[in-house]
């Protein structure tokens, strides 16, 4: 699809030239392959494979690319028009939170067998110990809702909403650090260097919103961790203009919004205007479609400038909203907060909102460090599932809960009656998601004794990314870019749509 | 039929339908050459014609040598075969001769100069033409050049529209569709792979090289059954690699036939032992609605929208979005606040703009737009309309009476609205209706109770 931005197509002589010279390679691969790849061209379908040429040129192109989406998209009837993804970095113990293990409790202290373990690498942090003791939770587990879903009483506000929760116990991934497993997550490669999922959704299916970046990102001022980097919302080799837009958290979420002093703005729009005119011959001279980002960067700023305070202005939210996302919800920059914004930008049919809460690293003090940590999320987390599905929205908004791995059933350090840390561990965790075309009310997946290895329907974070696109009418298999000559998928060559979690 | 030819004269006798494309561009590249150089006094161009007869005649020679490898397969029907074969001589043979003409091997001066050239060029390039037409029909299937014509189209024979699946002929309204689109391109009677033809019944019951497709009451040992479940790499699964395989819903249609309809083609629906999922899948083929309830939701399939009505909704100020692409099903989003009681006056023009596609709103956002009673009677009339947004407008429960005509709505968002509890009971003659949001209006929780033991009534939202 889209080859357009590989290649500068200038409309200067000189450039012109300079492309027309072939060196020996292209010219074998244009008389070799070129004739072939034309007679295929026209065995294909090729009103489609022409659909894109010309798309910047014609205003008559212009405007189709406001209902027609030149990529096919979307390719099924969508369930979800928008998503939040509170993203919890850091690792969530999932033996503490929803995976209840009662067998554990008689085997305090035990090592653990290595039949269990069966050689599964550790981190640096815990491969050294000369022990695994078995650390059960402590925290106490009760069932929930006409679902009967576990849930720890470290999370009271979520378990009032079990019902309208789909948890998957069965979640497993490829890497075991921080880094590498939060940017698989989130661009589906360990490495550095893809575009994000909110960018791939950004790109093929485009804005709701106007007035609003397409994909924003929130990181809560109240979680402290692992660092998160900005390339987690990047767009990386997709068009600039489908990267993530980070609001700050604090008072001020988009720096250099408002007006200089003594300059009262009301000339910007002509020199928008100007400019873009500036950047379009640039764009005719030079063909590079990161011009084109730049003109849509200029353009999305200055309508920000009304649309941003507008949307982050919480004060008309009445008192008893602000009393179910909690005290925190009155501090801007917080979880609590976050939610509350991302609520909003969602009612502007912002498609994609990513909010990152830090802080679940619970290497040491696992009970008392995920207690804090569920203290400033989970009435958020509850009310913002609630608050949008009082406005009808939960049933095209797709709600995710997750992090990047679970954590160990064994002690990482000492194991005490009231005490132990975990260390990471990617083989099982627990993620859960609601809303937009999910079954509520429903537990995908099993985890054996110990929640250390999957026994039933296992998911992988490619299955994961692969149904998120499934559920916004995309096959995964088919949103294509192609970048340096390889062709590229958020969930590379794997994936699968877990179809029994959809309703 | 029986085909006991080496696998070699096969392989090289499939090459002819690669060989056989040289003469045709050689013979009709010398008709060119010919009346450029006739009627544009070009005799220049004259002189490259024996070449291209001769190379012509040579590949012509050399592309029988394969049909004739090629016919040995016993794949094709020989009426047809005959003709194409003695057509491909004659066209060899002529073009021999117009050689020999040509290059003056064979002295035929009396004839006047110039016009016999241009006649024997002319009838070679009709036999190709005639050879080349029955060739591909050979390969293709007769009609395959006239099917999609525009004139002449023979009325395809339609099977009466039934009401009741009980009423359908197992074969003719669920096996033949099956085995016209995934099968009979190949197996049919004048293009035979592997001897058999789907084309008709008799057909059907001759099978073919291997016997017969279908074993009456046991799809486990037909022979078609077996070849559809192959792996797909399989060396023998049908259909080929690289042609769409059955859905598992066919596979189960022809299971279903061979096993409890005796693969008889005659039997209706109704007289055979027919499970749910069968049924669902039967009603799903056959369009019959209501018979089972359905899981997945087919899309209405509508005509596109002239750019220009799309353009005029589109200036008016709302969001148009396809749902899927190039299905004309649209959603169709005014953004909150777009009308207050400043222009409330612009609100009936602009609905009025959505009128003129109202068949294609799927979806329909009017969230806190000032909307009142009034402009839920246009919004009635679109009839595909599955979940509409009007919360925060000042509707009140005659508005929701005007929708009650609308039967496709499944989902209607009425929060913050001045709706009352006398709505419960329309909400409950809305017979497609599955939730409706009454968050923030005077509806209560225990207003609900009477509704609750009802058969058809929404999931409430409050």
């Amino acid at each position: 699809m889209c080859n357009n931005h590989d290649k500068l197509r200038s409309n200067n002589k000189d450039l012109q030239n300079i492309e027309k010279q072939w060196d020996r390679r292209t010219f074998f691969k244009k008389t070799s392959l070129g004739l072939g790849a034309i007679a295929l061209g026209s065995l294909l379908n090729s009103e489609k494979s022409w659909a894109n040429v010309g798309s910047f040129a014609d205003d008559k192109y212009a405007l189709d690319a406001l209902v027609k989406n030149n990529l096919g998209l979307p390719h099924h009837l969508p369930k979800a028009k928008r998503v939040v993804y509170l993203f919890q970095s850091g690792g969530p113990s999932q033996i503490d939170l929803f995976d209840y293990k009662p067998k554990l409790k008689d085997m305090f202290g035990n090592d653990l067998p290595d039949s269990v373990r069966a050689g599964q690498r550790l981190t640096g942090m815990s491969a050294d110990q000369t022990a695994f003791p078995i650390a059960p939770s402590i925290m106490n587990f009760k069932q929930y809702g006409e679902s009967r879903a576990w849930v720890s009483d470290a999370m009271p506000y979520l378990s009032e909403i079990a019902d309208d929760l789909c948890f998957i116990k069965s979640m497993h991934t490829d890497a075991i650090n921080h880094d590498p497993a939060i940017t698989f997550f989130q661009t589906g490669s360990q490495q550095p260097g893809r575009p994000s999922i909110g960018s791939w959704i950004s790109y093929g299916l485009g804005s709701d919103n106007d007035n609003l970046p397409t994909f924003i990102s929130l990181v809560s001022k109240n979680g402290s961790g692992q660092p998160l980097y900005s390339r987690l919302w990047g767009n990386g080799f997709l068009p600039t203009e489908h990267q993530g837009v980070q609001f700050r958290s604090g008072k001020d979420p988009v720096l250099y919004l408002g007006n200089p002093e003594n300059y009262d703005g009301e000339d910007r729009r002509n020199m928008l205007n100007y400019l873009n005119k500036l950047n379009g011959i640039a764009y005719d001279t030079y063909g590079d479609s990161e011009i084109n980002a730049r003109i849509s960067q200029y353009e999305m700023a200055y309508k920000m400038q009304t649309s941003v305070p507008e949307v982050t202005d919480t004060s008309d939210e009445p008192d008893y909203i602000f009393d179910m996302y909690g005290e925190d919800s009155r501090n801007p920059g917080t979880y609590a907060a976050n939610c509350l914004m991302a609520r909003k930008l969602l009612e502007k049919d912002v498609k994609f909102v990513q909010l990152y809460h830090q802080g679940w690293d619970q290497h040491a003090n696992c009970p008392g460090g995920l207690k804090m940590q569920c203290k400033n999320t989970d009435q958020a987390t509850a009310a913002l599932i609630k608050d949008l599905k009082q406005r009808g929205m939960l049933e095209d908004t797709l709600v995710i809960w997750g992090g990047e791995f679970g954590r160990t059933v064994y002690s990482q350090g000492q194991l005490t009656n009231t005490n132990y840390g975990r260390d990471h561990h990617p083989k099982a965790f627990t993620m859960f998601m609601a809303g937009a075309g999910i079954k509520p009310g429903f537990t995908y997946g099993e985890t054996d004794d110990f929640s250390y290895n999957i026994i039933k329907d296992p998911v992988h974070t490619h299955d994961f990314q692969a149904t998120l696109l499934h559920l916004f009418g995309i096959d995964h298999e088919r949103l294509i870019y192609k970048y340096q000559g390889r062709r590229f998928r958020l969930t590379d060559v794997h994936g699968k749509v877990v179809k029994d979690i959809l309703s | 039929m029986e085909s006991n030819v080496s696998d070699f004269i096969l392989f090289i006798g499939r090459f002819h339908p690669l060989i056989v494309h040289l003469p045709i561009g050689f013979l009709c590249f010398a008709f060119m050459l010919e009346l450029v150089g006739h009627y544009k006094k070009q005799p220049a161009m004259t002189s490259a014609i024996p070449l291209a007869l001769l190379t012509g005649a040579i590949s012509a020679a050399v592309a029988c040598i394969l049909g004739f490898m090629l016919s040995k397969s016993g794949d094709y029907e020989a009426d047809v075969l005959n003709v194409h074969f003695w057509f491909g001589i004659a066209t060899t043979g002529i073009t021999f001769l117009a050689w020999l003409i040509r290059s003056e091997k064979i002295n035929i001066s009396k004839f006047e100069k110039g016009k016999h050239h241009i006649s024997s060029l002319a009838l070679i390039v009709v036999l190709l033409s005639v050879t080349g037409h029955y060739g591909g029909n050979l390969t293709h299937g007769d009609g395959y050049l006239t099917k999609y014509a525009p004139f002449g189209k023979k009325p395809i024979k339609e099977l009466p529209q039934i009401s009741k699946l009980e009423d359908a002929i197992v074969y003719d309204y669920l096996v033949n569709p099956i085995l016209q689109n995934r099968c009979v391109s190949c197996h049919n009677n004048s293009k035979k792979k592997g001897g058999l033809s789907f084309q008709d019944t008799i057909a059907i019951q001759n099978g073919g090289k291997n016997g017969a497709a279908f074993v009456a009451g046991n799809a486990a040992k037909s022979e078609m059954i077996r070849r559809v479940l192959l792996d797909e790499h399989h060396e023998d699964v049908m259909p080929p690699e690289g042609k769409t395989p059955l859905t598992e819903e066919e596979v189960e249609i022809m299971k279903y036939w061979i096993n409890n309809a005796n693969a008889d083609f005659s039997i209706k629906v109704g007289s055979v032992k027919t499970s749910e999922a069968i049924r669902s899948i039967a009603s799903n083929m056959l369009k019959i609605e209501g018979v089972v309830e359905k899981s997945v939701e087919t899309l209405p399939i509508l005509s596109k929208i002239n750019d220009e009505i799309l353009n005029e909704v589109i200036a008016s100020g709302f969001k148009v979005r396809e749902l899927v692409f190039e299905s004309n099903l649209y959603e169709i989003v005014l953004p909150t606040s777009t009308i207050t009681e400043d222009n409330k006056d612009e609100l009936d023009a602009k609905l009025l703009k959505l009128l003129k596609i109202k068949e294609h709103i799927f979806w329909l956002s009017l969230g806190d737009n000032s909307l009142n009673d009034s402009h839920l009677e246009v919004i009635s009339q679109f009839k595909n309309l599955r979940k509409l947004n009007l919360y925060k407008n000042q509707i009140t429960d005659s508005g929701v009476m005007a929708l009650l005509d609308n039967e496709s709505i499944t989902s209607l968002n009425l929060y913050q609205t001045n709706v009352t509890k006398k709505s419960l009971d329309l909400f409950s003659k809305m017979k497609n209706l599955k939730r409706v949001y009454l968050w923030g209006t005077d509806i209560h929780k225990n207003d609900l109770s009477p509704y609750l033991s009802k058969e058809h009534f929404p999931e409430i939202v409050l």
